[in-house]
């Protein structure tokens, strides 16, 4: 695990994530189930970790903090420089407009929105000019390889497709931190792995930090860092991964 | 934001339809039963809006142009010098029967107007003119009431209140708010039929000066003459209106269906929406996972309560000129003035924006976290 004081004393070293002695605990009743129990974690800027583990070991409750949908019982969470316990309700939904780009194992793109208008969803919801988000949203698809399926509503597209549509949509508003919830889980074999790939150079290229939950062990080869949790804890910090390179230089 | 909530509004178009045929269903109803109403109503004014005077002058507390109280005809001079008035006639209304050629008889009321000026004579004639009434025995009557009279023709000699008289012409949609006939006549005439004195009339049309004031000149009239009343013309219609509306419970009636439709509209729009929140319950999380405020999914709900406003009002509106084109008669007249179309609209967008507010408190429950749970 990467020491606090290492990039607490240089500024360039500023970690994209830092989450320091996290504790989160779901109540039913008089029921109280804890989720997480002392999770400690340093993302370094333009890194991509992976969060591993067993059903029910925190992996989306550790990602819905880190997406600021969820508030950590007690602890430290610092995104991209801001500490995100002072923020309000109105503060993080800005921060995750601007800072922060979802990808959904599910892909939950909006039906009725051609696959040109479910990228440029977050631009819209900026209030970005619609000529600019279009033209933003037209340069991502071909990214992705979907510039043909631009006016295709979701259900004319493949799953793979879908989650490249959600990929797009993520990357949309350029923000710095990329938050992805078991992307290749409802692809098969081929569309998870070219899904990854495809994660993995946009990501690269441009600096962006991103957080993979996921189960698929046969995508592990994507991360910089694969980090286990189990019954609430990290478990595993392996030092960065460095094949990594190489698989997307593989795509 | 227009754009994401017409797309996601016309992408569930089963659903669309039904808040669309909630909102034309609430239009229709307000407009058709608005019409009717108005319509109706509008027969207890026929005769003064139609009737060619600036100024109505009667007995003291007049209250409905069809129950006049006899007033001295010789008080016509009285006010014929009052600065502002050009011109001052009798007019007379009286209740009479028309003997059928099958021996029964009819009710009708009797119109007679001045024979020289013709003030407040029929008006719409399809056959005849109006001055036919000069003609010896001359009235004229609506073709709409033929039925009524046993299909009296153009030239025939009826029976009014004993005495003899000629069908001289034809009216097309003179009726009034009682089920009587109205038959038009002179003066004199009308007072032989009805029996009444001519030294009696039932009011005085006035006519003013171009530039005089109504309302002075009414005020000049009640000071010369406080045994009678005087109002201008839309005035006396709408006394007359009332008369009816609060003495019958006709604009409760109406005004409770009428209500009835809007609720019904209301429940059906406020139910389709929230029935097409709950579907997507799972986007407008996507929407706040990704960073929509409360403010603009609220945006999104109100901007598609407007657009389903919007759309349903205009088709509503084509419907009803469709129901008013097809469906309006003399008998059951069906009046929309713009006045009326304009506040249905504006009240279906109001019971749009409040049909949305229940959808919104549902979505504003949803948690983004749904979102990363499935």
């Amino acid at each position: 695990m990467i020491a606090d004081a290492e990039y607490l004393d240089d500024d360039s070293q500023q970690p994209a994530l830092c989450v320091r002695d996290v504790h989160k605990a779901y109540r039913r009743g008089t029921t109280v189930a804890p989720v997480l129990e002392g999770v400690n974690l340093v993302v370094k800027r333009g890194e991509c970790v992976f969060l591993a583990g067993p059903s029910g070991s925190g992996k989306t409750t550790l990602l819905s903090i880190l997406g600021c949908i969820l508030s950590a019982d007690r602890g430290k969470v610092r995104i991209l420089d801001q500490d995100i316990d002072v923020l309000n309700q109105q503060q993080r939904t800005t921060l995750r407009l601007e800072q922060i780009g979802f990808v959904f194992q599910r892909f939950h793109l909006i039906r009725g929105l051609t696959a040109l208008d479910n990228v440029c969803v977050p631009l819209v919801l900026r209030d970005a000019p619609p000529r600019r988000a279009e033209c933003r949203g037209m340069e991502l698809l071909e990214t992705v390889g979907l510039a043909d399926k631009a006016s295709a509503q979701p259900r004319n597209l493949s799953a793979g497709q879908c989650q490249r549509v959600a990929l797009a949509r993520a990357l949309a508003g350029d923000p710095n931190l990329i938050l992805a919830d078991e992307p290749t889980a409802a692809l098969d074999a081929a569309n998870g792995r070219q899904t990854m790939k495809l994660l993995r150079r946009l990501t690269s290229q441009e600096g962006k930090t991103t957080v993979v939950v996921t189960h698929d062990q046969r995508i592990f080869q994507f991360a910089d860092r694969v980090l286990r949790l189990e019954n609430g804890r990290i478990v595993e910090d392996p030092e960065p991964v460095p094949k990594t390179l190489a698989a997307i230089s593989d795509g | 934001m227009w754009s994401i909530a017409l797309k996601t509004l016309v992408a569930d178009r089963g659903k669309l339809l039904t808040a669309l045929v909630g909102v034309v269903f609430s239009i229709a109803l307000m407009n058709v039963q608005g019409g009717f109403f108005l319509g109706l109503i509008g027969k207890a004014g026929l005769l003064v809006d139609h009737g060619q005077a600036d100024i109505w002058v009667g007995h003291r507390q007049m209250h409905n142009v069809d129950f006049p109280r006899d007033i001295p005809r010789r008080w016509v001079n009285r006010i014929r010098g009052i600065p502002g008035i050009a011109r001052a006639e009798p007019y007379l209304l009286g209740f009479t029967d028309m003997t059928l050629p099958s021996g029964g008889f009819e009710q009708v009321l009797v119109v007679g107007v001045d024979r020289a000026s013709l003030l407040g004579n029929a008006w719409n004639l399809v056959k005849g003119r109006p001055q036919a009434i000069l003609r010896p025995q001359g009235v004229i009557l609506d073709e709409c009431e033929v039925a009524k009279l046993e299909y009296p023709q153009m030239g025939e000699i009826r029976e009014l209140g004993g005495r003899r008289s000629r069908i001289v012409g034809m009216t097309h949609g003179i009726l009034g708010f009682l089920v009587t006939p109205y038959v038009f006549t002179t003066y004199e005439r009308a007072a032989e039929y009805t029996k009444k004195s001519t030294d009696m009339c039932s009011y005085f049309l006035v006519e003013l000066e171009p530039g005089a004031d109504a309302k002075q000149v009414c005020a000049a009239i009640r000071r010369r003459s406080p045994e009678l009343d005087a109002f201008p013309k839309n005035t006396y219609s709408w006394i007359s209106v009332n008369y009816w509306m609060t003495r019958t419970g006709l604009g409760i009636s109406f005004g409770a269906a009428t209500l009835l439709g809007l609720l019904v509209g209301m429940i059906i729009v406020a139910q389709t929406l929230y029935a097409m929140v709950l579907d997507r319950l799972g986007e407008f999380g996507t929407l706040k996972a990704i960073g929509a405020t409360e403010r603009q999914i609220c945006l999104i709900l109100l901007a598609q309560a407007v657009l389903m406003a919007a759309v349903g009002s205009l088709i509503g509106l084509a419907v009803v000129a469709a129901i008013q084109h097809f469906f309006s008669t003399p008998w059951a007249l069906i009046v929309i003035p713009w006045w009326l179309s304009l506040s249905s609209c504006a009240l279906v967008l109001l019971i749009c924006l409040v049909a949305s507010l229940l959808p919104y408190l549902r979505i504003r429950k949803v948690d983004p976290m749904m979102v990363l749970q499935s």
